[in-house]
């Protein structure tokens, strides 16, 4: 079997009101508009996975908390309606998707091994989360690629910032072992928001855009901080201020998605291409890419982020 | 004040799923007895706070008139189905909805076909109100709410209830210490996490138990600290709120571990004013299903089918009868 491998990942956040904002025919809702801005970002996103054609979209997702262990989704087949429980009067969502079960059993295998609690979700009437499917909705619409779902454990809130990172980054490599050795062309999905600072009260319209702003000043020019550091290959810069950067913008990175995708990745000093930022609800939110397979697949691996 | 009992329990599916594994019997058991309480105070509604359903933007209140389906839990899906069934009372909810911006509380319903029903409120409605005859008013958790604002929201619904005439049962799902364990277990070995929570655990329920407003007071934001408790131990704020701040007795029908956290089955007495001691006649409640199909069963086996079953109808010769009576009265009086 060919060795497989990572050929992208992507900062792929997770509002529901993008899918609102799109209409598409699964979503019950209807809206006038909204956040354009943000979905042009997700088609120019589209477009690079249309050209890499991946095998597999694996994702993380901060909305399935798990508190033993971290677990993979382990269905074949799952539909099912998403409603989500904090705007459920935008995302209202006939899914239906496809679980690459064989990998997802390797990752939770590989896992397991280096020493983490995991576990397989084998129940069918299982009701997958709003963040998972909206980050999916949004990467690939036609969802005609199968995919891994990867659960959020609550170790960056519950042991201290460092060993619930860590945690991440012992999945991350784990993912990354799994890949290679089922021979899948996977792209991962960091389903994430940056700064995450909201507004307490929805406007009257939620998609009235008059009505959406950053929440605070210093959540945005954090933001903007890690952004450029990302577009610059910063990489080893990036990860020593993260711990500061989820202090003081409540940046949903916390989560662990962030620090899984770049570890699987190994954490590449490449710059990432930013396809659009905006705000939903006044959380800061960016589409971004690191294209692996555009450098052939000979980038060094990481253990932890070092200097260029 | 219309609040016949309540309740402060934990909303684990586990004892649920698995009541004979001998750490979450007790649980079981005494989620079963509180029941049995429930039912005998008689409430028309059950108003019922869950730490599991977060808001983050405004206070939301499940306002749909029926929702039923099959949950699985996000971390115990191993365990099983949760199937259930909840009628909400929908104009205590839309009254409390129009009542709670007069202390700036901004509230909307929640009326979607679909909508996640978290984990505790299922559990606590499949327990307490196993044959779903009551319906509910169910209140989030919205994460950024203090203790008093939680309070106001319990009173405010308390408030409401007895505008209407109807009888509340408090119910709070929350649980005690939240440190968890964080590897697999023997489930049987089950316990709690760490002996400085059980410690904890205890004081809290002796302290709740004894009454002592005082001491609960000083003890409470330390506990919810120091023992990592459940959503800060709001969900007790919605006991003590609705109850208008104290309570005659308070009894604790179980305590015991949910895989490391704290969990707890404890029954507050209200105290009760004169006016609820003069015992008003409890609201008429919509006769359930099951009733009804009880009644039709007994008929049935009395040997009375629908057709069969004597008419409360008076025959047409008596109704004529009175009918010409009644005409004469009306004639003699004329004739006077």
């Amino acid at each position: 079997m060919t060795k497989g491998r990572i050929v992208a990942g992507f900062l792929a956040p997770h509002p529901p009101h993008l899918v609102y904002g799109e209409n598409p025919p699964q979503n019950e809702p209807r809206s006038q508009c909204g956040w354009e801005q943000l979905r042009w970002a997700y088609e120019r996103a589209r477009k690079t996975l249309d050209e890499l054609k991946p095998d597999v979209l694996l994702v993380h997702s901060p909305h399935w908390t798990t508190q033993l262990g971290h677990h993979f989704l382990g269905v074949p087949h799952l539909k099912g309606k998403s409603v989500d429980p904090i705007f459920p009067n935008l995302f209202r969502y006939e899914f239906e998707l496809d679980v690459d079960v064989e990998l997802a059993e390797a990752c939770c295998a590989e896992a397991r091994n280096a020493g983490l609690v995991t576990r397989m979700m084998r129940n069918p009437g299982f009701r997958v989360d709003y963040g998972t499917i909206t980050t999916l909705h949004m990467m690939r619409p036609q969802w005609d690629i199968p995919v891994v779902g990867i659960s959020a454990n609550n170790s960056p809130y519950y042991l201290n910032l460092g060993e619930g990172l860590g945690e991440m980054d012992t999945l991350g490599k784990a993912t990354r072992r799994a890949i290679e050795k089922t021979g899948r062309r996977a792209v991962l999905l960091a389903s994430n928001t940056l700064c995450h600072w909201h507004f307490h009260q929805e406007p009257l319209i939620p998609e009235d855009m008059s009505q959406e702003h950053p929440q605070t000043f210093d959540g945005y020019k954090w933001d903007m901080r890690m952004i450029e550091l990302m577009r610059r290959g910063e990489t080893q810069e990036l990860f020593r201020v993260l711990p500061q950067f989820i202090q003081e913008a409540f940046a949903e990175v916390k989560s662990g998605a962030f620090t899984w995708m770049y570890a699987a990745m190994g954490y590449p000093n490449i710059p990432a291409e930013l396809h659009g930022y905006g705000n939903v609800i006044g959380t800061g939110n960016a589409v971004m890419e690191w294209n692996l397979e555009r450098y052939g697949g000979n980038l060094p691996f990481n253990e932890r982020p070092i200097a260029a | 004040m219309p609040v016949v009992s309540a309740f402060l329990v934990h909303g684990s599916p586990l004892p649920f799923l698995r009541p004979e594994n001998p750490p979450w019997k007790a649980l079981d058991t005494g989620y079963r007895s509180a029941a049995a309480a429930l039912a005998a105070s008689k409430p028309d509604v059950m108003a019922v706070y869950s730490t599991q359903w977060i808001a983050v933007l405004d206070e939301l209140w499940q306002a749909r008139p029926r929702s039923r389906g099959v949950h699985v839990d996000e971390n115990w899906h191993e365990y099983g189905d949760l199937a259930f069934d909840i009628r909400a009372d929908v104009e205590l909810t839309k009254a409390i909805l129009a009542a709670t911006p007069a202390f700036g509380v901004r509230s909307k319903p929640v009326d979607y076909d679909g909508f996640p029903i978290d984990t505790g409120t299922i559990i606590a409605n499949n327990y307490l109100n196993p044959r779903g005859t009551l319906p509910l008013v169910i209140a989030a958790n919205n994460v950024y709410h203090d203790w008093q604002t939680t309070e106001k929201l319990a009173a405010t619904a308390v408030a409401c209830a007895e505008s209407l005439g109807r009888r509340v049962a408090l119910v709070a799902v929350g649980g005690l210490s939240g440190s968890i364990i964080r590897e697999e277990i023997d489930l049987a070995r089950d316990r709690i996490a760490s002996k400085a929570d059980d410690a904890w655990n205890r004081r809290m329920l002796a302290l709740i138990v004894a009454g002592n407003s005082k001491a609960l007071a000083e003890a409470c934001p330390k506990y919810a600290q120091q023992a990592r408790v459940d959503m800060g131990f709001k969900h007790f704020a919605w006991i003590l709120g609705g109850l208008g701040g104290r309570y005659a007795r308070a009894k604790v029908h179980a305590y015991g571990p949910s895989y490391g956290s704290g969990a707890a089955i404890i029954e507050f007495t209200p105290v009760v004013s004169p006016a609820m001691k003069a015992r008003p006649k409890p609201a008429v409640k919509p006769r359930s299903a099951s009733k009804a199909l009880s009644r039709a069963k007994r008929a049935a086996k009395a040997g009375m089918t629908r057709r069969s079953k004597p008419s409360r109808k008076p025959a047409r010769r008596k109704v004529a009868a009175r009918s010409a009576k009644r005409s004469a009265r009306t004639t003699r009086r004329a004739k006077r």
